[in-house]
């Protein structure tokens, strides 16, 4: 039986996205590393881009996931592989999720940079509501 | 009467100079023209000190400073005396001259020392005869007073800078001070009034010496009257008190016109200084609400397709009664352990117990897919919750930021109208003027709260004057032995009565014709006629400037308005006094502004129509639409220059 993994991974070259300024102290200010992790997931699968990992390093541990976490990670799973068998490969759950937040944190990263200073949350805001208004919540 | 010469010798600047002021015009306006330091003021000076002996206009530096003129000490030997003279040399209207000098002698004992070693005051007048007579001590002066008493001399010798001040500074205790003095009603109560009563005690003891019951009630009325007038020596230190403070409370608000009131100011500033604090606190916890709903519902937003894909999946299952897993992982490995089966008792064979393994690791797979997706049930339930009150909760939040930032901004102008405020001023200067205001306040409200428990008294103690003022007439009456007695105490008493009621009407006649007369006065003289409707001089004898809306407004009239109230007022007491005596005004526009300079030049003209003015003016006062208004029409014109060394004066006639 194939160990389970105990950590979610990041590629190593984001690691300086992730403690930019603008990341740290702006857009994912106080967020915890599990948190900036999903979210930047979150932001690779709004916008539909995963990148394979060049080159893995630790981010945070598994463990630290609580049972919402782990429904995000799992929704993105079962989302991309259109079958509840892939619940059962960690691995390959986990590796989803690492390829989406790896595409996520460049597309973060290059938005946030590429605004005012302060007002990626509030470009965020509006595109939230609009997104709001696209999905069907029923 | 007018001063038609000034000597000065030896004096402060003047070692060596004279002025006359010889009427040449209809006016009779002379000026003296001089920079500060070159005298100006000491002439005020030296009048007073010939006059009166004192020098109320001194400068601090000239307070440094001998009587005695410095270059004069320069030259004079050790041992030797000099001596310091003015003369001031006066006209009355019969075209006889009073003179009136005042020398001091001085002894020089080294470079640094000189001592004042006596004083001569005589004044030199012509008697009904036309011989020169002259008068020394008592009756020199008299005749001080007969020109200008000293007690009203403020009003004939003035400092322009201090006229403006001049009803501030004249409250009610003044003005009644004055008009008294005017009104020559001390001679009526110190010599008249005085006397009778002295000679009223004296028959009351001989009558009391004849009877007990008269010498009680005679005691009594003595007790009570005494206790009367200590009640009204009580009334008037605390009208005095009063008086004071409101000068005092007066002075500080014309210093703090105009001038924040720092301590309300730092005190609301300290309200929004916590006000800010709390306000950018909240703003701070609301935006990091905002934060981590943008970050949680947002993550949640962003991942809708998955979460949708998820609970469909979930849902699916549960349709399919797929979860929770129909076979019981544990049942198995308990039926594979005990190698018969739970449900018929038969033995498990090899066969058997190889598909009950098989079967285990199915169960493994569909079960821990099955627990993964129960375990997902719960938190995709949630996830839809909270996208559903994301807007709500949102547009909450921002409600509330913007209310705060709103807040923060009002505070924060506040804040800074506040600082402007401030800025500039000498924060702990003005606290401390504050402080002195309100000192001055609670003094004032003090004694007028005492001042009227003390008018109460006084009804009191003069009922008991009154009720053993009739015993003692009763018992009076009743004794045969002193009706002689009697008959001289009636008459006394109802002279007493006759002095103190003339008193009284002599001071209301004379309050009444000095309020006429300021008022035409003011009336005529003032530049803007339709703004004001009347001028009073009220009953405790503080005075009113009415505006024509009916409001009283001398608080709050321009310093050219005040000031022009203030020369009504003297001319006024001048009329009234009878005194012809001139006017003498240093410094007369210093406080008036350029507009009105030329209208207060066009008054002082006019006055000078009906008395002497001498006005002492600076260069920059003298300007020039002063000089093209009134040089024509002056009589003199002196121009004060100091020599290259400074230490003396010289004047020059223009």
């Amino acid at each position: 039986m194939a160990k389970l993994p105990d950590r979610l991974d990041i590629d190593k070259s984001d690691r300086k996205l992730y403690d930019h300024d603008i990341i740290t102290n702006e857009i994912l200010a106080g967020r915890t590393r599990k948190e900036q992790f999903l979210f930047a997931m979150a932001v690779g699968f709004k916008n539909e881009v995963k990148r394979p990992l060049d080159s893995r390093e630790g981010f945070f541990l598994a463990k630290d996931m609580r049972s919402e976490d782990e429904a995000l990670i799992d929704s993105v799973a079962l989302h991309d592989m259109g079958s509840a068998e892939v619940l059962s490969d960690r691995k390959a759950v986990f590796r989803i999720a690492e390829e989406y937040a790896h595409a996520g944190i460049k597309v973060l990263y290059d938005e946030a940079t590429s605004v005012q200073p302060g007002s990626f949350l509030k470009k965020l805001e509006l595109e939230l509501f609009s997104l709001l208004d696209s999905l069907n919540l029923e | 009467m007018r001063i038609e010469k000034i000597f000065l010798r030896n004096y402060r600047q003047f070692r060596q100079a004279e002025i006359t002021f010889r009427r040449r015009h209809d006016t009779d306006l002379h000026f003296v023209i001089g920079s500060n330091g070159t005298g100006k003021t000491n002439l005020l000076n030296a009048i007073n000190w010939c006059l009166y002996g004192d020098e109320p206009h001194l400068s601090k530096d000239s307070q440094q400073l001998p009587l005695l003129n410095l270059k004069t000490v320069d030259r004079m030997d050790v041992g030797k005396e000099n001596e310091v003279a003015v003369e001031v040399w006066t006209e009355t209207e019969h075209g006889e001259y009073i003179t009136f000098k005042r020398r001091a002698v001085f002894r020089k004992h080294n470079d640094r020392k000189i001592t004042h070693e006596g004083t001569k005051f005589e004044v030199t007048f012509n008697d009904e005869r036309g011989n020169t007579k002259i008068a020394t001590d008592e009756d020199a002066i008299t005749w001080v007073e007969r020109f200008v008493p000293k007690g009203i001399r403020e009003f004939f010798f003035f400092d322009g800078e201090r006229l403006d001040n001049y009803f501030k500074e004249a409250t009610g205790q003044n003005i009644r001070h004055a008009v008294f003095q005017i009104s020559q009603i001390d001679l009526l109560e110190n010599c008249v009034e005085r006397k009778l009563q002295d000679t009223l005690d004296d028959l009351r003891k001989e009558a009391g010496k004849t009877s007990p019951k008269i010498e009680g009630a005679r005691t009594e009325l003595e007790q009570a009257k005494n206790k009367l007038n200590e009640i009204e020596k009580r009334i008037n230190e605390c009208e005095t008190q009063i008086g004071v403070a409101k000068n005092k409370v007066a002075e500080f608000g014309d210093k703090l016109r105009g001038v924040p009131d720092i301590e309300s100011l730092e005190e609301e500033r300290r309200k929004i200084e916590t006000s800010l604090k709390e306000t950018k606190e909240l703003l701070g916890a609301k935006e990091e609400e905002k934060k981590s709903l943008l970050h949680e519902s947002g993550s949640i937003l962003m991942l809708w397709p998955a979460i949708k894909k998820a609970t469909q999946i979930v849902e699916e299952k549960k349709r399919n009664q797929e979860i929770p897993p129909p076979v019981d992982k544990g049942f198995l490995e308990e039926v594979l352990r005990n190698k018969s089966c739970r449900v018929c008792g038969r033995s498990l064979d090899d066969s058997s117990s190889k598909q009950v393994r098989e079967l285990i690791k199915e169960v493994e797979t569909s079960s821990e897919i099955a627990q993964r997706l129960v375990q997902m049930e719960i938190p995709l339930y949630q996830f839809r919750e909270r996208a559903g009150k994301y807007k709500e909760q949102m547009e909450d939040i921002t409600r509330n930021i913007t209310r705060y930032e709103k807040t923060l901004t009002e505070i924060t102008q506040r804040k800074e109208q506040i600082d402007s405020q401030m800025a500039g001023y000498d924060e702990k200067l003005i606290r401390e003027w504050y402080r002195e205001r309100a000192k001055f306040e609670d003094l004032r409200d003090q004694n007028q709260r005492q001042l009227g428990g003390l008018l109460v008294m006084k009804q009191g103690a003069e009922g008991a004057v009154e009720k053993w003022q009739k015993e003692l007439d009763t018992e009076l009456k009743k004794e045969e032995k002193v009706k002689g007695l009697t008959k001289k105490i009636a008459f006394c008493e109802r002279a007493v009565d006759v002095a103190r009621s003339t008193r009284e009407a002599i001071m209301k006649e004379t309050r009444e014709r000095v309020e006429v007369e300021t008022k035409r006065q003011f009336f005529r003289l003032v530049w803007k006629k339709e703004t004001f409707g009347d001028i009073r001089i009220k009953a405790d004898y503080g005075i009113d400037l009415i505006h024509s809306m009916g409001y009283e407004c001398l608080g709050s009239v321009s310093a050219g308005e005040r000031e022009m109230l203030a020369l009504s007022f003297t001319l006024a007491l001048h009329q009234a006094s009878g005194f012809d005596s001139p006017l003498l005004i240093d410094t007369p526009v210093a406080r008036i502004s350029d507009v009105n300079r030329e209208n207060f030049a066009k008054v002082l003209c006019e006055v000078s129509t009906i008395k002497q003015t001498i006005l002492l003016f600076t260069p920059d006062e003298y300007s020039e639409e002063i000089s093209r208004y009134l040089g024509g029409r002056a009589s003199g014109r002196y121009l004060l220059k100091l020599t290259s060394d400074e230490n003396e004066a010289k004047v020059e006639v223009r």
